[in-house]
């Protein structure tokens, strides 16, 4: 690693860091069937060869039902940070560009969403669509996007006022040219990062949402289910069902945060100095 | 490189602390439960005939300890404790006097006359008389939610010591009824009696702390028997807690699942107590149609061999190995070892002629050897309450089971809130069982105004089944009418059975599950309905220490 440069550095660790996420997304599509799969013969198994993290109560592969659920939450982090990224970034050039009144009422928004602790919102929003897949996903998607949003729009303003965008405009550029040739290359790496770094809060509210059994129902192989399923089984001694999940979201969050730093690293042009 | 190990740190702590934030409240209550424990344990230190037992968080009765709001009789029947009844049920469900001294019905089955006891004082002093039996069920009948008075026109108090019960229609089960209304005072009872009752039954409630334990204690003053247990604790937790608190020696009865059943604890014994605490599932026997946005009737379960062939096709003593750890009994209907059970309703396991019946059906085997008739695929949902490990375990296995004679069984956890609709058309892991025959009225009579016209719970239709249970209603001894609820089941030519129409699936009777501590003699149990609370202390004035 010495004789390479910090950008490769950084490039290696964010394309190892997505293999990883790449594999097990690959990998919980290929077990969905052994997921859910039940055998009686084999039920509240330890970790073994076989059984690398043991079975469940009903027999059913721990690693399998992991797999599937960590490649589940992966799936709606992407879903939601895109929808809650899109948002963020239209509301937040709007609030910058709109006008007075525009600011004004899309600020107010953010800050009442802001002001609302997030798992209420999203537990709202999901019992009120039925919850299931598509009212967890909905729920993380419209309730991450407000401190993207705020960011996108006090980076809009100060560019507003630079000179350098000042003097395009002097040159009577149209405003189509300066936010593409000049706005937009200066937002994305911001954009990017905030994009990246949105996966983790919705991986993991999803997981506590459906923890909290307002999210997937229960026979859906969700990371949130395994855990609460296996807190009944913990006073038997039965760790395996809770320490491997549970490690393995830890683990999918930290990728995902790393790779986020990552992103950052080589398209803000300022981390060149680090 | 530093600094990113760091903020990895940073975020894997994150994610820990938001996890351990969901967990944290759980522990949290069990911790406050612990202290609550210790302050009971050292109160009992003082040597009373006592007894400690745990209950599932849902047996604390939210609206108190009001008949009119469940208590006793409610979805959960039991002796009310506080309050004494008119009748009670024996350890074999037939009915037995105990505030009454004689009770009767007039010819017309319209009017039930009860001569009651003129020696029964509430706890406060007052003496017990008919008025207060009829302020009883008239205000059950007007604010009871949870239980069904419709057939009770109005109760009256003819002298202090007869009461007389005017019905709308002829209900010869009234005795069961009158098994589980306790008897509340007249003088004493306003809107926040559930939170003080008064009663004149063995047990006076001293203390109720909310969504922690209530106190009872002997009734001194009682009428009939003395209660041996002089002091008896409740405490609600949920089943892990339940089992810790046994662990650590804190309990006398812990409440406990059949997936805790191979824990040893020192000091405790395992006690099992048979039930007619039933799950089963019901099969919409019915083609698909619709009103009001509700699909009643399923095509692929319309076919009642299709029915026949899962009857027997369920292999019921595998499935209790497989899900209660062999803690439980094969069910055959809804009212298995009751006095008004039918043994026509039993069958044997036969996958073989599942097989037959399916294939003379002509649901022939398709490729992924799932069978199929006319484009319909013998395949069905089969939902479970969401969060009930039991429940699922049993779908699971049905799942299992079926697969090998070519039914495909999707399960799905759903809530409550939209299971009831859903299950007119797709089947429905349910838990029945109770202490009166009308439960087989609820499950198979039709129904005229409501829905399609159909049974309740799932479309089912059958006009010589409805018969026997109106007939059943209108006689004029219990006896007569056991047999007419039997006739209702199975008459030799049709009913509710394999050979009949099978509308309704009944896989097993769930033991009831107890930590009971050395030393303790818990009185013989009689065979508990469904729900896992307070039936196990019907009798806990007869249960002593060693």
């Amino acid at each position: 690693m010495r004789d390479k440069n910090l950008r490769q550095r950084v490039l290696i660790g964010l394309i190892v860091g997505a293999a990883i996420l790449l594999a097990i997304c690959v990998g919980g599509l290929f077990c969905a069937e052994a997921a859910k799969t039940s055998d009686f013969t084999r039920k509240n198994l330890p970790p073994c060869l076989t059984y690398p993290f043991g079975t469940d109560w009903l027999g059913r592969d721990m690693l399998a039902r992991t797999l599937r659920g960590i490649s589940l939450s992966i799936l709606l982090g992407i879903f939601a940070a895109a929808v809650s990224a899109c948002i963020a970034l239209l509301l937040g050039i709007a609030a910058a560009t709109l006008g007075r009144t525009a600011d004004a009422v899309i600020t107010f928004v953010i800050d009442l969403l802001l002001g609302i602790p997030h798992i209420l919102l999203l537990i709202l929003i999901s019992v009120a669509l039925g919850k299931g897949f598509a009212g967890v996903a909905w729920g993380v998607a419209l309730t991450h996007w407000p401190s993207l949003a705020r960011l996108i729009r006090a980076e809009v303003m100060q560019l507003k006022e630079s000179p350098y965008i000042q003097i395009a405009r002097k040159l009577g550029k149209t405003n189509w040219y300066v936010a593409r040739k000049h706005m937009l290359p200066h937002l994305l790496p911001q954009f990017l990062t905030g994009l990246v770094l949105l996966f983790p809060h919705a991986i993991l509210h999803e997981a506590s949402v459906t923890f909290l059994g307002f999210g997937l129902s229960s026979e859906q192989p969700a990371i949130g289910i395994i855990l609460s399923e296996s807190m009944k089984y913990l006073v038997t001694g039965k760790w395996w069902l809770a320490l491997f999940p549970g490690a393995a979201l830890v683990m999918v969050v930290v990728l995902f945060y790393a790779a986020g730093e990552n992103v950052r690293k080589l398209t803000d042009p300022a981390s060149v100095h680090e | 490189m530093k600094k990113k190990l760091i903020s990895i740190l940073c975020a894997a702590g994150l994610a820990a602390s938001l996890l351990a934030g969901c967990a944290g409240q759980a522990d949290h209550k069990g911790a406050k439960k612990e202290s609550d424990l210790e302050k009971v344990q050292q109160k009992d230190d003082a040597g009373e005939a006592s007894v400690i037992v745990t209950m599932p968080t849902t047996s604390e009765p939210e609206a108190g300890f009001d008949p009119a709001y469940g208590w006793g009789a409610g979805e959960h029947v039991h002796e009310p404790l506080i309050q004494s009844t008119l009748t009670t049920t024996t350890k074999d469900l037939k009915i037995e006097n105990d505030l009454a001294v004689d009770y009767h019905v007039s010819e017309d089955g319209l009017t039930w006359t009860a001569t009651i006891r003129d020696d029964v004082k509430f706890t406060d002093g007052e003496p017990l008389t008919a008025r207060d039996v009829a302020f009883t069920y008239n205000n059950c009948k007007e604010k009871s939610t949870v239980n069904d008075f419709t057939m009770l026109k109005e109760a009256v108090a003819v002298d202090d010591k007869t009461v007389e019960f005017r019905m709308t229609k002829p209900f010869s089960i009234w005795p069961y009824t009158m098994a589980i209304v306790g008897i509340v005072p007249e003088h004493a009872y306003d809107e926040s009696y559930g939170q003080n009752p008064i009663g004149s039954g063995r047990y006076i409630m001293k203390q109720w702390d909310k969504g922690q334990q209530v106190i009872f204690e002997a009734n001194p003053d009682y009428y009939g028997e003395p209660p041996k247990m002089k002091k008896v604790t409740v405490l609600f937790m949920e089943e892990d807690a339940a089992l810790a608190a046994a662990m650590a020696d804190q309990v006398d009865v812990a409440h406990t699942a059949a997936s805790y059943s191979d824990q040893t604890i020192e000091g405790y014994s395992l006690m099992k107590v048979q039930t007619v605490d039933n799950r089963g599932f019901n099969l919409p026997a019915l083609e698909p149609r619709e009103k009001d946005g509700i699909t009643y009737g399923n095509a692929f379960t319309s076919d009642v061999n299709v029915r026949r062939a899962i009857n027997i096709g369920i292999d019921r003593d595998e499935m209790i190995e497989n899900v209660l750890n062999g803690y439980g009994t094969k069910a055959y209907s809804v009212c298995d070892k009751m006095p008004w059970y039918n043994s026509e309703c039993e069958v044997e396991y036969d996958q073989e002629k599942a097989r037959q019946l399916l294939d003379d059906a002509l649901w022939k085997e398709g490729e992924d050897g799932i069978r199929e008739k006319d484009g319909v695929k013998a395949a069905f949902t089969l939902m479970f309450s969401n969060g009930d490990s039991v429940r699922q375990a049993l779908a699971e296995d049905v799942s299992n089971q079926l697969k090998e004679i070519g039914i495909e069984v999707t399960t799905e956890g759903v809530g409550w809130d939209v299971a009831y609709d859903r299950a007119q058309s797709e089947p429905l892991m349910w838990g029945w069982g109770a202490h009166t025959p009308m439960e087989l009225y609820n499950i198979y009579h039709t129904l005229a105004q409501k829905g399609i016209g159909q049974a309740q719970y799932s479309p089912y239709a059958n006009e010589t089944v409805d018969r026997y249970m109106d007939e059943a209603l209108k006689t004029s001894t219990l006896e007569e009418s056991y047999e007419l609820w039997q006739k209702a089941q199975w008459d030799g030519t049709t009913g509710i059975t394999q050979e009949g129409d099978i509308p309704w699936i009944w896989l097993c009777n769930i033991d009831h599950l107890y930590f009971v501590k050395d030393g303790l003699r818990v009185a013989d149990q009689k065979i508990h309905p469904h729900g896992h609370g307070w039936s196990i202390v019907n009798n806990v004035d007869q249960w002593s220490w060693e």
